[in-house]
């Protein structure tokens, strides 16, 4: 790494980053030919709505972990109580990971959100409500994934930094697992 | 020794996105195997300690295996940190005999996808059938999850505006606003009478108590009897009230259950006239 590359840092993962953009760009495209080619708002809020919650199913449980090695989720315990959960990976296997792939899903994942409110501000100025409910459900599923990676990667950070450390002492650091409390959830 | 680790690995998953990423990850060495960081995806994984607690062994003896992720999260999350469950309830996943036992950051694809739709399966189950659990809201839904609810509220709007002769375009974004807005509403007034119910434990199952009406709504797209329809838009709405009694009532004081239960079955009520009348 310190060494001067000659050859460029290629993807680790391609197959993932395609489908961790496919969907993204499959729910945007659609909403936005099908808003201004075809006026049937049923087939638009279907067809954009589920590309947009397939997409958050990938980036949670597969390209989540496996570009930049996260998950989060949230269970409920036995007092009835919701837990959030994140998980990472521990700080070695977050230093073997892929620049590259770790940079195009965190511009994705910011992109995405921007794209949606910019296509809500839209919607606001030609007052049609019924689209507004197209890009509130996208909007919501996008912010949720980068509430719930942004909440990974404070604990990635300190992984990585265990690792370091424990590197010099010749020592591992473990995967932590954080939890949280739900504001909603019952103290 | 780490080759004669990665065969076996791969054939137990038969995993086809780990193969192609497998076979791409050989392919790019060969171009620039010195300069290439990029990492095979099962070896080093499978010598990764996974567990929550740090281990002073390499390989790691227990794996977390935590419930099913959910559709979304609210941005609005009280931070205050706990020591980790050391189990979770969760579908069990059948060991093989290489490498560590799954996890979820490990995991194959494919257990995600069966891990995921088997829950949904067992919680549409447990809400509109008979089972031992109904009585405990902390119990019951425990594995909640938003995909059947989403599923079942797009279902409903669908069927509505085929239903329709006009307007199908103002009858889904009705359907779907009023459905997805009275659930939360509903929710917050659980909550607002110091319920006992988990935020997205009653939307999970507000959502999976529409499947009764789903089915109704289905039979009245198909019949023209009027006669009929009445009777199951009836029959349907009962059987949903019938499913969201129990957890609706035991979640609140009894002195403050029809507080509780009668917007529910306001709602209800509303989403079976809106079946009857729109032709």
């Amino acid at each position: 790494m310190d060494r001067p590359q000659v050859v460029t840092e290629n993807y680790a993962n391609p197959v993932t980053c395609l489908f961790h953009v496919l969907f993204k760009a499959g729910a945007l495209v659609f909403y936005i030919l099908f808003s201004l080619f075809v006026k049937s708002f049923v087939i638009i809020f279907v067809i954009t709505v589920f590309l947009a919650a397939l997409d958050f199913w990938v980036v949670k449980n597969v390209s989540g972990r496996i570009l930049v090695g996260m998950r989060w989720w949230n269970e409920i315990d036995d007092e009835g109580n919701s837990v959030w959960k994140f998980e990472c990976l521990d700080g070695e296997a977050l230093a073997r990971m892929n620049k590259k792939d770790s940079w195009l899903f965190w511009w994705t994942l910011y992109l995405t959100a921007a794209a949606w409110i910019i296509l809500g501000i839209f919607s606001l100025i030609r007052l049609e409500a019924d689209y507004l409910l197209v890009v509130g459900v996208c909007l919501t599923l996008s912010l949720a994934n980068i509430v719930g990676f942004t909440r990974c990667n404070k604990d990635a950070k300190k992984n990585i930094r265990g690792y370091f450390e424990g590197h010099a002492q010749n020592a591992i650091t473990s995967r932590i697992t954080s939890t949280l409390q739900s504001a909603f959830g019952v103290i | 020794m780490s080759h004669g680790d990665t065969i076996p690995l791969h054939s137990s998953s038969a995993q086809s996105d780990m193969d192609e990423i497998e076979s791409l990850i050989h392919a790019a060495p060969p171009s620039a195997a010195a300069v290439l960081p990029a990492r095979p995806p099962s070896p080093p994984r499978a010598s990764i300690p996974v567990s929550s607690s740090p281990p002073l062994l390499p390989p790691p003896v227990a794996g977390s295996k935590p419930q099913l992720p959910p559709f979304s999260s609210s941005s609005s999350v009280a931070s205050s940190s706990s020591p980790p469950l050391p189990s979770s309830v969760s579908v069990a996943i059948a060991g093989d005999g290489f490498g560590p036992p799954p996890n979820t950051l490990t995991e194959p694809v494919l257990d995600t996808v069966k891990r995921d739709l088997a829950r949904i399966v067992s919680n549409l189950k447990l809400v509109v059938f008979p089972n031992p659990f109904r009585e405990d809201p902390g119990k019951a839904l425990r594995d909640w999850d938003l995909w059947g609810p989403f599923f079942f509220i797009v279902f409903l709007g669908l069927t509505l505006s085929w239903s329709a002769s006009v307007k199908k375009s103002e009858v889904f974004a009705v359907a779907f606003a009023v459905l997805a807005a009275g659930a939360i509403i509903l929710t917050l007034n659980v909550l607002l009478l110091g319920g006992r119910i988990n935020f997205f434990q009653s939307l999970s199952l507000l959502g999976y108590c529409l499947f009764p009406l789903d089915v109704g709504a289905l039979i009245c797209m198909l019949k023209d009897n009027v006669l009929l329809k009445i009777i199951a838009v009836v029959v349907t709405l009962a059987w949903s009230s019938w499913a969201a009694y129990p957890f609706m009532s035991a979640a609140v004081n009894p002195r403050r259950k029809a507080l509780a239960l009668y917007p529910v079955f306001l709602m209800y009520v509303s989403v079976g006239f809106l079946i009857i009348a729109i032709d």
